[in-house]
């Protein structure tokens, strides 16, 4: 049992982090909370069923064109919403949860509001001892990690990713030194939506796919972002593993049912105890 | 009181009358959508007197309305205790819920607050899946519950009285010194309270009020559809017609929402018979997109400013 949930907690932890930095990356650059982050997973997840289930493309290129979807939606929300609304914090969260609410009106339309059951990307089960795990949950986590390994390469060693990060630690500094915001913040969109719906691919297949399946890891994202902190990577990927690990470990010893719980009541605890996260440098 | 004051209550006056007659012109089922209407402009009072007031925003509204509904309809019908006591009781427990909400408002604002409460709604809602299922029906909720009164004309007089008393109080309200103070927490906190403002008290007052509606509404909704469910209650869904109501109309305005719930369940019913189905729902969050985007003082505002041109022109 214990094994079991290590293993398992860990293959959990990877998704989460995945899941969390897109959306992280929005907050660290604009300084707003993305609600509509959730719609790019969602979508992630449909651009893939039909390719890939529907249309019968290849693994490789269902697994592009769910990318694209989430780069166009990620820059379609900055465009028509963000930009327009950029000096209002509060208006930006509430349009971008207005919006997540259409495109959920939007997938029932063309879907059915019935859940689909999404093939995993990668078929079998592997043993390890006692515990079996299957290769898709593997592959998921395999995969997120490249993802944010690539990330942290590209944010630290190329001049994009550098202006990136100093967009996020001093708009007006960057400015002066040359770097437009606005392009800086419609990179910083594209790829947030591209990690979205990669991560998107890999939770549709290990939950399933239905019209509401955006809220609950955006409501992971934003544990992750309060446990972790604001501002800091490092603070991110412990707290994914935390709320990874408390998950598995409520769902295989409590009650399935209450995996969402845990992570709520987290969130109100450390909000209120304390407002810097664990590692945060800034006051929320 | 000043000669706006009483302006504009002669306008409330006019409104009462006009809504009053309302039902000896138009059917019963018109009717019927008005009551939506009426239900959704408290929750949206409701809202509008925390969060468009103090500016500290509410994700969580259902919540407090799911207290409501789920404390009377589990008093009266698995206990057999009589409405007019269950429903008191609702109000107070929906003001001990509303207690809950502000201990994390002690701490944080903004988006932060707007979170957790959306939290609160989330565990509320798998807790009633999960906890105790024969006393709360599990998913499935708890039907057969008894009505206050039956029939559309009497359901429309109770909730359209309702909606009047409770609008005309929280607007009278938001215009003492009170109102006039919650509304500067929203511009400046740290201002009001070197002002010599306890802001702590204003905002558990702003709190308290607005738990108290909510109950109210939360309960007589109940009572009205005879049912109640998870599903039904603690839904995004939900959520996002009581803030777009507010929003749209003008919130921070108290007439704003009910000018916003009567236009967002027309616009609901207008589309009807273009379109059956869930696309309504698509268009409905578009409309309420551009709207809120593009003005996002809300109809309220929209109406002001005409009201100014045409004085303007006559002058």
């Amino acid at each position: 049992m214990a094994i079991q949930i290590l293993i398992h907690g860990f293959l959990l932890s990877g998704l989460y982090a995945l899941i969390a930095i897109g959306f992280t990356m929005i907050f660290s650059v604009g300084r707003v909370l993305n609600l509509a982050y959730g719609v790019y997973i969602m979508l992630g997840g449909y651009t893939y069923f039909m390719a890939a289930q529907e249309a019968g493309l290849p693994v490789f290129v269902s697994f592009i064109l769910a990318l694209l979807s989430g780069v166009a939606f990620g820059l379609l929300t900055y465009e028509l919403l963000v930009r327009r609304l950029e000096n209002n914090p509060v208006a930006v969260e509430i349009s971008t949860l207005i919006l997540a609410v259409v495109m959920q009106a939007a997938i029932i339309l063309i879907f059915s509001p019935s859940p689909k059951s999404m093939w995993p990307v990668l078929r079998g089960v592997l043993r390890f001892e006692e515990v079996s795990v299957t290769a898709n949950i593997l592959l998921a986590t395999g995969v997120s990690w490249v993802v944010l390994a690539l990330l942290m390469l590209f944010v630290r060693r190329t001049h994009l990713g550098r202006a990136i990060r100093a967009v996020s630690m001093d708009r007006r500094g960057a400015l002066i030194s040359g770097i437009d915001p606005r392009n800086i913040s419609r990179v910083t969109w594209g790829l947030s939506g591209a990690l979205g719906a990669i991560a998107g691919v890999f939770f549709a297949t290990i939950t399933q796919l239905d019209p509401h399946m955006w809220v609950f890891p955006l409501i992971t994202a934003v544990a992750v972002v309060i446990v972790g902190g604001i501002g800091s990577i490092l603070g991110g990927l412990i707290a994914a593993h935390i709320i990874g690990f408390l998950e598995t470990i409520t769902t295989t010893l409590i009650a399935p049912e209450l995996r969402g719980v845990v992570t709520m009541a987290l969130i109100i605890v450390v909000l209120v105890v304390m407002p810097k996260g664990l590692f945060g440098k800034e006051e929320l | 009181m000043d000669k706006t004051t009483l302006k504009l209550l002669g306008g409330w006056l006019l409104f009462g009358v006009i809504m009053c007659l309302l039902p000896l012109v138009v059917s019963t089922g018109t009717l019927r959508i008005l009551i939506f209407a009426h239900f959704l402009a408290i929750f949206a009072m409701s809202w509008d007197i925390l969060s468009g007031r103090t500016g500290y925003i509410s994700f969580g509204h259902p919540f407090l309305i799911g207290i409501a509904g789920y404390t009377t309809a589990i008093l009266s019908f698995r206990y057999g205790v009589p409405i007019y006591f269950s429903i008191p009781a609702a109000v107070a427990a929906t003001m001990v819920g509303g207690t809950l909400f502000f201990v994390p408002a002690l701490r944080i604002r903004g988006t932060y607050f707007a979170l957790v409460t959306l939290a609160f709604m989330e565990i509320l809602y798998q807790m009633t899946k999960v906890v105790a299922p024969k006393v709360t029906g599990g998913t499935r909720g708890i039907s057969g519950i008894e009505t206050i009164v039956t029939g559309a004309v009497p359901n429309y007089y109770l909730t359209f009285a309702a909606m009047f008393v409770i609008g005309l109080l929280l607007w009278l309200l938001v215009r003492t010194r009170i109102g006039i103070a919650l509304s500067a927490i929203q511009m400046d906190e740290e201002a009001v309270k070197s002002a010599g403002l306890n802001t702590t008290k204003l905002k558990l007052f702003a709190f308290m009020v607005s738990a108290a509606v909510a109950g109210i509404g939360g309960a007589f909704y109940v009572h009205y559809l005879g049912s109640i469910a998870p599903r039904g209650i603690f839904e995004i869904n939900f959520l996002f017609t009581i803030l777009i109501a507010a929003l749209i109309g003008g919130a921070g305005t108290i007439v704003g929402p009910i000018i916003g719930a009567y236009f967002l369940t027309m616009l609901l019913e207008f589309l009807r018979p273009v379109l059956p189905g869930m696309e309504r729902y698509f268009l409905y969050g578009i409309v309420a997109l551009v709207v809120y985007v593009y003005q996002p003082n809300g109809i309220h505002s929209l109406l002001a400013s005409a009201r100014r041109h045409l004085s303007v022109g006559k002058s």
